[in-house]
């Protein structure tokens, strides 16, 4: 949110996470990005700010369309050339926005680096997966082609790739799906970047794996002292790994806050009616599952007021007229909203 | 298709531990290649069949015979019942057409009605000219295609890819022929750089034999480099905007043109395979008129007076070589898809 739009305190600092020490590595500030598509502007993200110190791990939370995955491409520099991109993100105090591709590419892998979705796509099905390892290195590290192999075949270990060595020269249709996304964990921690996006990173694999390989992650991060921004739709992930959530609609930010209180005290509708998706072992058996109801609205076109007041409980008139401003209460929590849950210092 | 389902059956089989290279030789010697070639081989059986039987009627149903071409307008018919008989064309359709089946599952393509040579001598003086032509043509058009439409990819809508949009339009839109006689036009009569006409044998000088067959060789090359390269362009654009391994190979920050060539390009190929494939039939198909447009001593020029003349054992002979070699081509292109997808290579180890 800039400053214009937010009558509220809004030079208050951002909220500190539990663990947070010193400046942030990762400071994303006002992030607006504009899409074309088939012609027609797409408002997919529509500034989000977050900080991330080393060690540390936020969570954007949000359904399809909210922007997240955008505006994690738009961290990396990774979106298409026709994409406008607006505000700061700034890694160790330098503004990639504007950054030659040049300068972003020498900075991916070493300093930021990304886990994708689907393993099965993020690799090359033509490509042996050691190969897709030491491109990383030999692209950043000084290192020669067998110095090269021989760390990638440690990384493969690194992510409990078993027999590492032998799996160096398999293709990745030779893997299963977990073992193909601890690749490209391996591929993406190549150079030991300093902060790691994990995008929906386990959202295509089964639950089990899904846990291992979320297991993984933090192990790593810890190992590494990386900071780690992950990217999802799954509050309950958020809840279980993260210090701080972002939760996204729409493209826009609509609560921000330490995960330990954001869960206990969720003001934003939205934050709630997510919470209420979750199926929950203590409902009736065939019960129907409680679903979100309405579809995210449509960001070709610029809303005036809160986005999600087609679908929200609470939603009066004010709030298809008048964009809610973003609210910091208490002190560290973040909301845009007129009619928050909850319970706040303010009168 | 087939190849692949045999492949992966041929290789679902236990597979030895050894060095990667030596295992993947052992697999594919042991079932994979020489299953798909045995089983493309002998499905080409019915198909040369189909095409020698088609063109058995299809001559049989053309007005005239080999004896009224021999002997011209003035014959007599007594002249025409006596040639007739002596060649044969007086017994019924299936007894002719049982007697040249016969002698081709016997190893013999009996002889040219008209010159009373044998088939296979003149396919063996005419085949090596339109081998070499088309084989020219293939290598340039592939040749020329790829690098214009990687360099076409990189920047789609730029002034490279611009260009080449519309050079390519022109190219499909332009008969060979049309193209031929252009490039005689300015080459040969007005810039005098290269001889419009004439041939020599590669063994007896190879530069001249090369020089001969250039422009021959462009006629048949430009429109499929046309085509080739909208294809692969195409193909290469949509694996750069649509696919998660080019965003993951962008984002470990490796050199663009590694992305592009090694990543995006190398998966794009198997498109281009496919329709290279596809095409043996147009390429050969051209060489008969531009052989003809450049008086190449090739077998199209003969095939065009052996069908006027209704020589039915040189007809024959010559479509069933074209065959074979469209069959080969495919063959080849299946082969192409298994060196290049380790999907199809190893079958279903694995995932």
């Amino acid at each position: 949110m800039s400053a214009a739009d937010a009558p509220g305190p809004v030079l208050a600092p951002p909220p500190a996470g539990e663990r947070s020490a010193g400046a942030p590595l990762l400071e994303v500030d006002g992030l607006r990005v504009t899409l074309v598509a088939r012609g027609r502007q797409v408002h997919a993200v529509d500034g989000l700010s977050y900080r991330v110190a080393a060690g540390q791990t936020v969570a954007i939370i949000g359904e399809s369309g909210s922007g997240k995955t955008v505006s994690s491409r738009a961290v990396m520099g990774l979106l298409p050339p026709s994409a406008r991109v607006e505000g700061h993100v700034r890694f160790a105090g330098v503004d990639l926005v504007g950054l030659p591709e040049r300068e972003l590419r020498r900075r991916r892998a070493v300093d930021l680096a990304i886990v994708l979705q689907d393993p099965a796509r993020s690799l090359d099905p033509t490509m042996r997966i050691g190969p897709q390892i030491t491109e990383a290195i030999r692209a950043h590290l000084p290192l020669s082609r067998r110095a090269a192999r021989e760390r990638a075949i440690e990384l493969l270990g690194r992510v409990r790739i078993p027999e590492p060595r032998r799996r160096y020269d398999d293709y990745p249709h030779q893997l299963s799906g977990g073992m193909r996304q601890r690749v490209v964990i391996a591929a993406a921690l190549s150079c030991n970047p300093k902060l790691l996006i994990a995008d929906e990173a386990t959202t295509a694999l089964d639950v089990t794996t899904q846990a291992q390989i979320m297991h993984l992650l933090v192990e790593l991060q810890a190992e590494l002292g990386m900071a780690l921004v992950l990217i999802s739709h799954d509050l309950g992930l958020a809840a279980t790994y993260t210090d701080e959530v972002v939760v996204m609609y729409a493209g826009r930010t609509m609560e921000h806050a330490p995960t330990r209180e954001l869960f206990h005290n969720v003001r934003s509708p939205y934050t709630k009616a997510l919470l209420g998706a979750i199926p929950r072992l203590d409902r009736p058996p065939h019960d129907r599952l409680p679903v979100v109801q309405g579809r995210p609205p449509d960001l070709t076109r610029r809303m005036q007021g809160c986005p999600f007041h087609l679908r929200c409980p609470s939603a009066a008139e004010r709030c298809a007229a008048e964009r809610p401003p973003e609210v910091v209460d208490p002190p560290g929590h973040r909301f845009a909203c007129f009619f928050p849950h909850g319970e706040g210092n303010l009168p | 298709m087939i190849a692949s389902g045999a492949v992966a059956s041929g290789a679902a089989g236990p597979v030895d531990a050894g060095p990667g290279a030596l295992r993947a030789l052992r697999a594919l010697a042991r079932s994979a290649t020489a299953r798909v070639v045995a089983i493309r081989l002998l499905s080409a059986v019915p198909v040369l069949w189909g095409v020698s039987f088609l063109t058995f009627i299809l001559l049989n149903l053309l007005p005239g015979d080999a004896a009224s071409s021999i002997l011209g307008l003035n014959a007599t018919p007594q002249e025409l019942a006596a040639l007739r008989a002596k060649l044969g064309l007086n017994e019924p359709f299936f007894t002719r057409y049982g007697h040249w089946l016969g002698g081709v599952l016997s190893g013999h393509l009996g002889a040219s009605l008209i010159s009373g040579q044998s088939v296979s001598s003149i396919l063996s003086q005419r085949i090596p000219v339109t081998l070499e032509l088309i084989g020219y043509a293939f290598v340039l058009s592939v040749a020329f295609a790829v690098p214009v439409a990687v360099l076409s990819a990189r920047r789609p809508r730029g002034i490279f890819d611009r260009i080449s949009i519309w050079l390519s339009m022109l190219g499909l839109a332009t008969p060979n022929f049309v193209l031929a006689i252009v490039l005689i036009l300015v080459l040969s009569v007005h810039l005098n750089l290269l001889p419009p006409i004439g041939y020599t044998s590669p063994s007896a000088d190879l530069a001249g034999n090369l020089k001969f067959l250039l422009m021959p060789a462009i006629s048949i090359a430009f429109g499929l480099f046309c085509a080739y390269n909208r294809l692969l362009r195409a193909d290469i654009v949509e694996q750069l905007q649509r696919e998660d391994y080019v965003v993951f190979a962008r984002a470990k920050g490796i050199a663009p043109r590694r992305v592009l060539v090694r990543h995006a390009t190398r998966n794009s190929l198997f498109g281009l395979i496919t329709i290279v494939a596809v095409n043996a039939g147009t390429l050969i198909g051209a060489t008969v008129i531009i052989e003809q447009i450049f008086a190449l001593p090739g077998i199209g020029q003969e095939l065009i007076s052996a069908i006027s003349q209704k020589d039915v054992p040189l007809v024959e002979g010559i479509v069933v070589v074209f065959a074979v070699v469209v069959v080969l081509a495919n063959l080849v292109a299946d082969l192409l898809y298994a060196v290049l997808d380790p999907r199809i290579r190893y079958g279903g180890r694995g995932a």
